[in-house]
């Protein structure tokens, strides 16, 4: 459905180039939902951006259905346009507060067409019926309404154009923990009515295993392993990724939290270590890890992992 | 803890916000007990009163727009209407408090050196040269690896971690008896979140410290305290021991929340939610605050609900807590291997 190969980002700042992606490739299956996980300033915001256009990266493809979006006609744009959608983080930024619900679900699709005012109104009606909310939302302004409720409203406009592909960027972490689980599993009732595929981008890891078919670990924007979430995360391959499911605390009276698992900070992406990049903290480092960046070995179906670990002991 | 003397005794704080016909009651009768070098958790949602209850305890709030009843006795004085002198003498030396972003508890204008050298030379009169060489020796004692260098940066000079660390060590070098975190973590990334919760315990346990851990992530409450209060809408619902609340939880707002977290093991399954939202401060309902979204709802949740004492060391505002077994955070099967 979308494929990213080669992927990279730089920003030049008064500082030095910030190597915010580097070398990302991935395939978001159809109908699955693929998760971007890893910790803030890793690039996968940039990573969503740029399947969005929001930026251009300086090298590699974005391929939706086999069509390289950078080298679409205009009309082929415009129609790759309505078939993606996207909802952010914080919904009290990303609904204009000045503009009535009806007026900020109508935008999106005043954009693409032209339809009458009983049309848009029903139109308008039903996708606030899909994410739960009365007909009678459309007539308020954002701050009448929650946070769980905005963003509902934000997954309403999203849904405005039938898209087939959303783009989710941190969804519920803005949320009240008790809300958190109303917004997931109205995003999974979308998915299964709509058939629609789903780009998430979180840190909660507990999320992603719950909520992903397929999953890329981001460190330092490079992709540190991937594959169906299931494999990934129960036989977690890469010490990043080991590092990452250990210090996740849980409600478990016999777990016990482990802060040996990556130690140090992370890097900044303005001066990234050579060789791997996750190095410097890793409890495995050995002579090839700060000469030669690992490649994606593989590790099992669909399984890849970038540690030079696995180069004498793959699946 | 039978027998202990508690270090903080908070009984019936009511914080009221506003003043005149405005004014709305931001939690009531907030009543519970830490003992000392115990770590307590206090879970809840935002605006449901945890952080004010916090900033009550070490007169933090606007005095112009805030009102507060009960006591919350501490060696013997009750915090609640100490002058400000007297605060000022608690605050910092015996009672510290840490915030969720460190950049803005942090003077952005003030090296990180000059404040903590402030906090030491407040309460022992220290010379400046020994305020220097105590501010460094307490930022090593944080895990910070070059303390000189960092005791002579700004903050925005630091990473977020390093600036939790440098938050900890300023909390921290007066040896307070007492240390009130609001949620110190939830800005952090989880493997730098895992080495400050490492870090927290490993002070604590160290210097007899007590905690007060405010947050609204039971993950992070499960790692770090041995008791949790659960606080609903301005009240403490549950006191329990951290292990009884999450396996045998005795609120239906408690079973909930550890029921609506998705876990690392279960997928594609529906999560469990709790249905409506939390009532306003003005239009608090006068019987149970959470009878509206409780699946367990009957005749007598409409009357005010009073905090009950099951045992020792579990308490629950809820008549029906007898009438059922509520699931916990553990399945079944979890529970029994």
């Amino acid at each position: 459905m979308l494929e990213l190969a080669g992927i990279t980002k730089h920003y030049r700042t008064r500082n030095g180039v910030v190597r915010a992606v580097e070398d990302v490739s991935f395939t978001v299956p159809p109908k699955g939902t693929m998760a971007l996980v890893g910790e803030s300033g890793c690039g996968k915001t940039t990573i969503a951006k740029i399947i969005l256009q929001l930026e251009r990266p300086i090298s590699g493809t974005v391929r939706f259905e086999g069509a390289d979006i950078a080298t679409m006609s205009r009309a082929a744009l415009h129609a790759y346009r309505r078939q993606v959608a996207a909802v952010f983080q914080d919904p009290y930024s990303s609904l204009n507060p000045r503009l009535r619900v009806h007026r900020i679900i109508a935008e999106p699709i005043l954009a693409h067409e032209r339809p009458g005012r009983a049309a848009l109104d029903k139109r308008i009606a039903e996708v606030l019926d899909i994410v739960g909310l009365p007909a009678t939302a459309a007539t308020l302004y954002p701050h009448e309404f929650s946070g769980g409720q905005r963003q509902r409203i934000a997954i309403a406009r999203a849904l405005a154009l039938q898209p087939r592909l959303m783009v989710l960027d941190e969804p519920v972490s803005a949320l009240d923990v008790s809300i958190r689980a109303q917004v997931l599993n109205l995003l999974q009732d979308i998915q299964a009515e709509f058939g629609l595929t789903y780009l998430i981008i979180a840190h909660d890891l507990a999320l992603v295993e719950h909520f992903s078919s397929d999953v890329a670990v981001i460190y330092l924007g490079r992709v540190a392993e991937s594959g169906p979430t299931e494999p990934v995360f129960a036989n977690p391959r890469h010490p990043y990724t080991q590092a990452l499911l250990a210090a996740v605390p849980l409600p478990d009276p016999d777990h016990v939290l482990s802060e040996t698992a990556a130690t140090g900070e992370i890097a900044s992406a303005l001066n990234p270590p050579s060789g791997c990049r996750f190095h410097p903290r890793c409890p495995h480092v050995f002579a090839p890890c700060p000469a030669t960046v690992p490649p994606a070995y593989p590790a099992g179906a669909g399984h890849h992992v970038a540690c030079h670990l696995l180069k004498d002991s793959p699946a | 803890m039978a027998g202990a003397e508690p270090l903080l005794s908070v009984s019936g704080l009511g914080v009221f916000f506003g003043g005149g016909p405005d004014e709305v009651q931001a939690t009531k009768d907030i009543d519970f007990a830490v003992y000392p070098g115990e770590r307590v958790g206090i879970v809840g949602e935002s605006g449901c009163g945890k952080t004010v209850t916090g900033l009550a305890l070490l007169g933090l709030l606007p005095p112009a727009t805030t009102r507060i009843v009960g006591s919350a006795m501490f060696e013997g004085q009750n915090l609640i209407g100490l002058s400000r002198d007297r605060l000022r003498r608690v605050r910092g030396r015996k009672i510290s408090m840490i915030f969720q972003e460190p950049m803005s508890a942090l003077d952005p204008v003030f090296t990180i050196g000059q404040q903590i050298g402030e906090t030491i030379r407040t309460h022992f009169g220290a010379s400046k040269a020994q305020a220097r060489e105590r501010a460094i020796d307490a930022l090593a004692s944080v895990g910070i690896p070059s303390p000189a260098r960092v005791h002579d940066s700004y903050p925005h000079q630091l990473s977020g971690g390093m600036r939790q660390r440098a938050m900890i060590a300023i909390a921290l070098v007066c040896e307070p008896r007492l240390l009130i975190a609001d949620e110190p973590t939830t800005a952090l990334d989880v493997t730098i979140q895992a080495q400050i919760i490492d870090l927290l315990l490993d002070l604590s346990t160290r210097n007899g410290t007590a905690l007060l851990f405010i947050t609204h992530d039971l993950g992070v409450i499960a790692e770090t305290c041995t008791r949790m209060l659960t606080m609903y809408a301005g009240q403490v619902v549950e006191d329990a021991m951290v292990d009884d609340a999450l396996v045998r939880p005795l609120h239906p707002y408690t079973s909930g929340l550890l029921r609506s977290l998705p876990r690392l093991s279960e997928r594609g399954t529906v999560l469990p939610s709790i249905a409506g939202r939390v009532p306003t401060l003005r239009d608090m309902p006068t019987g149970c605050r959470f009878a509206e979204r409780c699946a367990h709802r009957q005749v007598g949740c409409d009357q005010a609900q009073s905090i009950a004492r099951i045992d020792a060391t579990h308490r629950v505002r809820c008549h029906r807590h007898a009438d059922f077994v509520l699931p916990g955070a553990l399945t079944e099967r979890e529970a029994a291997a």
